[in-house]
């Protein structure tokens, strides 16, 4: 039977029973922009989880001495020559930082907290939150700057602000403690409170100095995109030999099975609210052709083969679907422009910490998922005509003709 | 002698849809030359639109063989049925003839489209063929655009487009005044006498049986023997 008249007749079909078809198409567009929006939250929500652990000085990957997250200490630390260069086309790295990091106690005149001291060079930390963090006083000049710059969470516990002068102590190359004071260059403000209360900084030079080495503690590396990041690995491990080359889901599993579990979330949302849309769309569609048996029956009657009055309503489901789907899409692109430049949760600010979220949560579309649910919605929909197409057939032509 | 149509012998046809078996056929003989008109006649329930049913491959006869234009119909799968009906068979109802979201031109084209002949063959010949019967002017309504004498017209249009070796009217007045039953049966006179088609119409309608060339009756399932005329 040919394409085009089966098209034309599930297309006229359609607007027949404009009401009914109506609220039909209603029902899976908001259903199919549903989901569209659920997925870019939920997707939003899986891009900041992962994007705080990056920014939270992991990058994707990351060099360490072997033993160094069980014991963070100087004594695991590795020699990076000054001029060393990664040599990885820009095409795929967005940047890398040489740090020192150690733990630390910071002292003001009222107050002492244990925190994590880490020396960097502030040109190569665009690929942290450090990079775009707003810091109220100076920033760090470069890795020989002997000042500090402390988060707003942890100046409020010391009683401190710019300018003042804090004592750091830790331990150094020779197990000996070392004491520093330092004054206070800059209180930054991190959209993810905890981190604030975590971490000091100073130049990289300058905690090499203070502990006496020249070495590093970690190198961490930043791709453009996540394909990049199997063949960035192996190239660090032939630089690197010896010491340990991490994901960062190694370094953070629990964010990493997190961002893993929203990806079947996403999926599992689908489903739900595809699979209730679905036996609404079988129950509409059942009503649809029983009112149409007769009809149907004289397709047959006229020498329409059965398969072919399967076709033809399983045409019309399809064609009701993708009208439904694109109206769905229209509806969620118009909300999505709505919030795409995200939303302002700083009421739930702690809360969201909690999850290493950010409080302006932005939603992510990806055409992936875009496609993923409008594919899906159609095969649903072609696969819940099949039960009343069947139906269509399965009547004698007379018996159907007589209804 | 012209060529055999239709050669039905022993043909029986029972319902077992209640408690007790309905017979609406019972070994019935029955046969129809090309160029007849031949009027199935009797009460409600004698069983002529079952007979017209099981010759036009809609119904399964139990008993008896049913031969159309040379092809027997039992033997054939239901995918093989719709061919025959579409090919060689030109069918008319007693209403709810025609599909509800096309236009007459294309309801009459419908048949062309499923036989897949060419897009401007199809037009012209279904333009010729609603000229031919005075219903051009109705090419572009829909059937609710249409009274129901117009419909059952534009339905036999479309059973004549393809020229089938059969016409097959099952009580085709059923739901006309008397005006528009003898514009109709005028028409389908013309056809059977102008072009030659084989027309088996079933119905207890006096006028209708008053056009056929040939009567046949029946009563509780059988031909009553000796009252064809």
């Amino acid at each position: 039977m040919p394409f085009k008249l089966l098209f034309q007749l599930s297309w006229r079909n359609l607007w027949r029973h404009k009401r009914r078809n109506g609220i039909l198409l209603s029902a899976i567009g908001v259903a199919v922009a549903g989901v569209v929006l659920l997925n870019s939250l939920l997707r939003g929500m899986q891009m900041d989880m992962k994007n705080t652990v990056i920014d939270n000085l992991t990058g994707h990957v990351k060099v360490l001495q072997p033993g160094y997250l069980d014991d963070p200490s100087i004594e695991r630390g590795f020699e990076v020559a000054k001029d060393w260069q990664l040599n990885l086309t820009p095409d795929m790295v967005e940047g890398w930082a040489a740090r020192v990091r150690v733990p630390a106690v910071v002292m003001s005149e009222r107050e002492t907290r244990g925190i994590q001291l880490v020396g960097v060079d502030p040109a190569r930390e665009t690929i942290s939150f450090l990079g775009d963090v707003a810091i109220e006083g100076e920033g760090l000049s470069g890795a020989a700057d002997r000042r500090v710059i402390v988060g707003a969470g942890l100046a409020e516990q010391l009683e401190t602000t710019v300018g003042r002068r804090l004592v750091l102590v830790t331990q150094g190359a020779d197990g000996r403690n070392r004491e520093a004071g330092c004054r206070i260059a800059g209180i930054y403000r991190a959209e993810v409170a905890g981190l604030e209360k975590a971490f000091v900084f100073t130049g990289a030079e300058t905690l090499q100095d203070m502990l006496d080495t020249l070495m590093v503690t970690e190198v961490s590396v930043r791709v453009k995109d996540d394909r990049f990041e199997d063949s960035v690995m192996e190239t660090l491990l032939d630089v690197f030999a010896g010491l340990d080359v991490m994901s960062w889901q190694k370094l953070e599993p629990q964010a990493a099975m997190m961002v893993e579990f929203s990806d079947s979330a996403i999926y599992i949302y689908f489903l739900v609210i595809m699979g209730a849309l679905v036996f609404g769309l079988v129950n509409t569609l059942v009503t649809a052709v029983m009112e149409r048996i007769r009809e149907l029956g004289l397709l047959r009657a006229l020498g329409m083969r059965p398969r072919s009055v399967v076709a033809q309503v399983v045409v019309e489901s399809c064609l009701i679907m993708l009208v439904g789907v694109v109206a769905g899409l229209l509806i969620a692109a118009g909300v999505f422009s709505l919030i795409a430049d995200g939303i302002d949760l700083t009421a739930f600010d702690d809360s969201l910490a909690t999850f290493g979220l950010r409080p302006n949560f932005v939603p992510v579309l990806q055409a992936g998922d875009v496609i993923l649910v409008a594919a899906l919605s159609l095969a649903l929909g072609a696969l819940a005509s099949f039960y009343p197409a069947l139906r269509a057939v399965k009547l004698n032509v007379l018996d159907a003709m007589r209804r | 002698m012209a060529d055999r149509v239709v050669e039905c012998a022993g043909v029986g046809r029972t319902y077992d849809d209640d408690t007790v078996p309905v017979h609406a056929l019972r070994d019935v003989d029955f046969a129809l030359e090309a160029g007849e008109w031949v009027s199935l006649a009797g009460p409600s329930g004698s069983g002529k639109s079952t007979l017209l049913h099981v010759i036009g491959g809609l119904d399964q006869p139990n008993a008896g063989t049913v031969v159309v234009d040379g092809v027997d119909v039992i033997q054939l799968s239901e995918a093989q049925l719709s061919d025959l009906r579409l090919r060689r068979i030109g069918f008319v109802f007693q209403s709810y003839n025609l599909i509800p979201v096309l236009s007459a031109l294309e309801n009459v084209e419908f048949i062309m489209q499923l036989q897949g002949v060419a897009g401007a063959e199809r037009r012209q010949r279904a333009l010729e063929t609603l000229d031919s019967l005075g219903l051009a002017e109705l090419a572009d309504r829909r059937p609710g655009e249409m009274s129901g004498g117009q419909q059952q017209r534009v339905a036999i249009a479309r059973a004549i487009v393809t020229n089938p070796v059969l016409l097959l009217a099952d009580e085709p007045s059923a739901n006309l005044d008397t005006a528009t039953t003898q514009e109709l049966l005028d028409l389908l006179q013309k056809l059977n006498r102008e072009r030659g088609v084989t027309i088996l119409t079933a119905t207890h309608d006096p006028m209708v049986m008053s056009y056929a060339t040939r009567q046949v009756n029946l009563r509780d399932g059988s031909i009553v023997p000796g009252v064809e005329s």
